[in-house]
């Protein structure tokens, strides 16, 4: 074999490491050897690793992957650890409780649920390679509830590209519904970011039409869409005096102090906020350090989660009396009852099957673990739906004809058509009292309803059907 | 005792030869070993071929000429925007724009080397660690340009049916290490190739002894700086292959993504380019098996997520401490003794 990598006969120095006697002659043997390039032998010995990694292959299934008699897949992607996933790591967990509950009822025609879930730490490369996993792997039936706007934009090509359902999509990105013919396959679990924005912008420039009304948000297209939103209801920010941005992701490190001290500088009074939870909880505290206090807060609902904030607050020192005080007055909107409403039969219902079979490390009650089973509620109704003949394409169609049937906690119904795949089009508006429950504004609660374009704000009509005796949806 | 090293062939012809064998045979196993895997086997296969691109410029660069460097990730991302730019922003074609990216990272190493030239050491570390963690914000900071936070959306494409027709149906998964293989093979060969020229001799040269070296009339700082272009071509190939997996932007190149290519480098070991292929198949396959093990636990998420990561970090602890030559310098040692 050819000597290719010649050297001068020195050995390759690290830092030094003592042992004692006999060790450290053992180490200093191994240091003092030449090198050699045994290509071939490392060739082999790499196959070798590989070979230990690969999965027997599977014959090829004639009905689509992901359905047996006994059971369905489903997979989930989110970050379950990393900066962004406190409060939305409980999404999976409260899913996955909703769906043992099924299961144990039966199942849908028989077959139990089944969530695989993968951690992709908010990261896209990752999410690329478990999203691969998923598929091939796990031959999932179909994507659900999958969390991180950023990181599906990786994967939803390819998904539709391969025709798996992609359902109840925990994004508000308006981008991945309103092309159907583009993404086929994806339909939202949230209600969009661009219709919040306009319902409660509209309600912003009504209610404080003599205060100047700034916002802060995260510089992505959550952000973006949220600024569009505004932009339709006639709010308008001017950048650098009262529109402040932020990079997603970096609120932890830069505190956001220059953004709030511009808003501060400008006399902006209302703050409107469109940023995930915990940049919320970081505003807030150094808003509190800069001495600022506008006169009002207002906050889109997917950062504006009550416990997600005083956990934030609490591991920074914050108690949680100071913080919910901190959060008092607070504004904000939401297309479901608040979590915190105890009398809803939703809410009573859900939190019943979330104490007893929800088993992750962390199942006490929030928007997110609502969120969760809400999603899992509307997945096992449109599976019901469907019929005992499961298909791929069958679940997709019965969603675009039916999604804006399909009834779930939420107060308003799934905007699903052939045109648009937006999940909840309804929002009422809110204020956050002294035990965090987000209550209706003037006491009386009014959903409104509009789209993603240029349409005018309405109140919605839509009457919540009954939540079944056994917490399990119904179709006919 | 030592029978000493064997006599170097300085033939050009010859070695040229047997690099170009090698490639050959790395591009026809992965082949035949895809044709065995499923696809998301063939996807991981796909990357292996992917990041060994990238970990060949580090044996390159530390193994070769004795730089290091901590922000290979960051050239990867010069090279994923230049072809992502390129396919989406000038409608080039995908082979065009890899090409090109080569030609671009390159350029960018050659400023990169023109700075770090008088740097070496823990100093040359620290910039280049630096360069991991900023480069891929510049991406955001110019958002309009290069979109920010999202990314470019860029892909492989489907199978040409030329193809399918030559060898049959074959997966997306198993087209994209299609696309990869053929840059894998000839960046294996150019660096193969490249140790028995003069370049090579002139490289090592710098990396034993920078005096010995000036004193024989080597230009240092020129040495130096076209190493940082070559190395920084070929992480550039590897980047623009791996962003083309489905998405460009900063949160596909983070800073553990240098780091990951500089541990694979070392522990298969940071002079052989058998280690580098050990190795990167170490960092694509480990976390996988180490899933599968934990599989049969009750492992909490909070554990199992960190697992994959924090067994590599123990065997890259353990090689420098034990085996700083790595697995190839294992291997060679054990052939060295069955000598004797």
């Amino acid at each position: 074999m050819v000597n290719l990598w010649a050297d001068s006969g020195e050995p390759v120095r690290f830092p030094r490491v003592v042992f004692p006697r006999p060790w450290q002659r053992a180490v200093e043997r191994v240091n003092a050897v030449n090198l050699r390039k045994p290509l071939i032998l490392t060739m082999i010995a790499s196959a070798l690793v590989g070979s230990l990694a690969v999965s027997s292959v599977s014959a090829s299934a004639a009905s689509d992957p992901g359905v047996s008699d006994s059971e369905i897949v489903l997979g989930m992607q989110l970050p379950q650890t990393g900066a962004a996933s406190p409060g939305y790591n409980k999404v999976d967990d409260a899913a996955r409780a909703y769906f043992d509950y099924v299961n144990s009822k039966g199942g849908v025609y028989g077959r139990n649920i089944k969530l695989a879930v993968k951690d992709d730490t908010y990261k896209a490369g990752l999410t690329i390679t478990s999203a691969s996993k998923l598929i091939n792997e796990d031959k999932i039936f179909a994507f659900f509830g999958s969390v991180g706007t950023q990181t599906h934009v990786s994967v939803i090509k390819d998904i539709n590209r391969r025709k798996i359902p992609d359902i109840f999509v925990n994004s508000g990105f308006s981008g991945f519904y309103t092309d159907p013919k583009k993404y086929p396959t994806t339909f939202g679990g949230l209600g969009t970011y661009t219709v919040e924005a306009k319902i409660l912008g509209k309600y912003l420039k009504e209610k404080f039409s003599d205060k100047k009304i700034g916002v802060l948000y995260q510089s992505d297209d959550f952000g973006r869409n949220a600024l569009a939103g505004f932009a339709a209801a006639g709010l308008k920010f001017e950048a650098k005096k009262t529109s402040a941005s932020f990079v997603a992701g970096t609120q932890g490190s830069i505190g956001l102090a220059s953004q709030l001290s511009q808003l501060k500088a400008n006399g902006v009074d209302v703050v409107i906020i469109a940023a995930v939870s915990s940049a919320t909880a970081v505003a807030y505290a150094t808003a509190g350090a800069l001495g600022y206090k506008p006169s009002n807060w207002a906050v889109i609902s997917v950062g504006a989660d009550a416990t997600t904030f005083q956990t934030i607050l609490g591991a920074k020192g914050v108690p949680a009396a100071t913080s919910a005080a901190m959060l008092a007055g607070t504004i904000s909107a939401s297309h479901s009852p608040a979590a915190g409403e105890a009398d809803d039969e939703y809410i009573k219902a859900f939190k019943k099957i979330n104490d007893e079979f929800n088993k992750g490390p962390d199942k006490r009650w929030d928007n997110n673990v609502f969120q969760g089973m809400n999603i899992a509620y509307l997945a096992t109704e449109a599976l019901m739906g469907v019929g005992q003949d499961l298909t791929r394409a069958k679940l997709v169609s019965y969603l675009e004809n039916n999604g804006s049937k399909l009834s779930s906690a939420a107060l308003a119904p799934l905007g699903y058509s052939k045109s648009t795949h937006e999940a909840f089009t309804g929002f009422w508006i809110g204020q956050y009292d002294a035990t965090t429950l987000l209550a209706p504004v003037d006491g009386k609660r009014v959903v409104y309803t509009t789209d993603s374009g240029s349409g005018a704000v309405t109140v919605s009509n839509y009457k919540r059907p009954a939540i079944a005796a056994d917490a399990l949806p119904k179709v006919a | 005792m030592s029978k000493g090293i064997k006599p170097v062939r300085l033939k050009y012809k010859v070695i040229g030869r047997r690099s170009a064998l090698l490639s050959i045979a790395l591009f026809i196993s992965f082949i035949l070993l895809s044709n065995q895997f499923d696809p998301y086997n063939q996807s991981q296969l796909a990357n292996i071929a992917t990041l060994l691109i990238a970990v060949l410029s580090i044996t390159l660069l530390t193994g070769a000429s004795g730089q290091i460097s901590l922000g290979q990730g960051a050239i990867m991302a010069v090279g994923g925007y230049s072809a992502a730019l390129l396919v989406t922003r000038l409608g080039l074609s995908m082979w065009l724009a890899f090409i090109l990216a080569i030609f671009v990272s390159a350029l960018f190493g050659l400023f990169l080397g023109l700075a770090a030239a008088r740097l070496s050491g823990p100093y040359l570390a620290g910039t280049t660690l630096v360069m991991a963690l900023a480069i891929p914000s510049i991406a955001v900071r110019f958002e309009t340009f290069f979109s920010g936070d999202v990314g470019l959306s860029v892909d492989y494409g489907v199978p040409p049916t030329w193809l399918s027709n030559l060898v049959g149906e074959i997966s997306i998964e198993q087209w994209s290490l299609y696309v990869v293989l053929p840059f894998t093979a000839v960046a294996l060969f150019a660096v193969l190739n490249l140790s028995n020229t003069r370049t090579g001799r002139t490289w090592r040269a710098v990396r034993d002894n920078e005096v010995s070296a000036a004193l024989s009339g080597i230009n240092i700082g020129r040495t130096k700086v076209i190493v940082f272009a070559c190395a920084s071509g070929l992480a550039g190939l590897a980047g623009a292959l791996y962003g083309f997996r489905g998405l460009v932007a900063p949160s596909v190149y983070p800073t553990d993504l240098s780091l990951t290519l500089l541990t694979a480098a070392v522990i298969g070991g940071l002079r052989s380019i058998g280690g580098a292929i050990f190795g990167t198949f170490a960092i694509v396959f480990l976390p996988d098996l180490i899933e599968k093990i934990t599989k049969n636990f009750a492992v909490p998420e909070s554990v199992g997520n960190y697992l994959p990561s924090l067994t590599i970090g123990v065997l890259l602890l353990l090689t420098v401490i034990l085996n700083p030559m790595g697995i190839a310098g294992a291997a060679g040692h054990l052939r060295h003794h069955r000598k004797h």
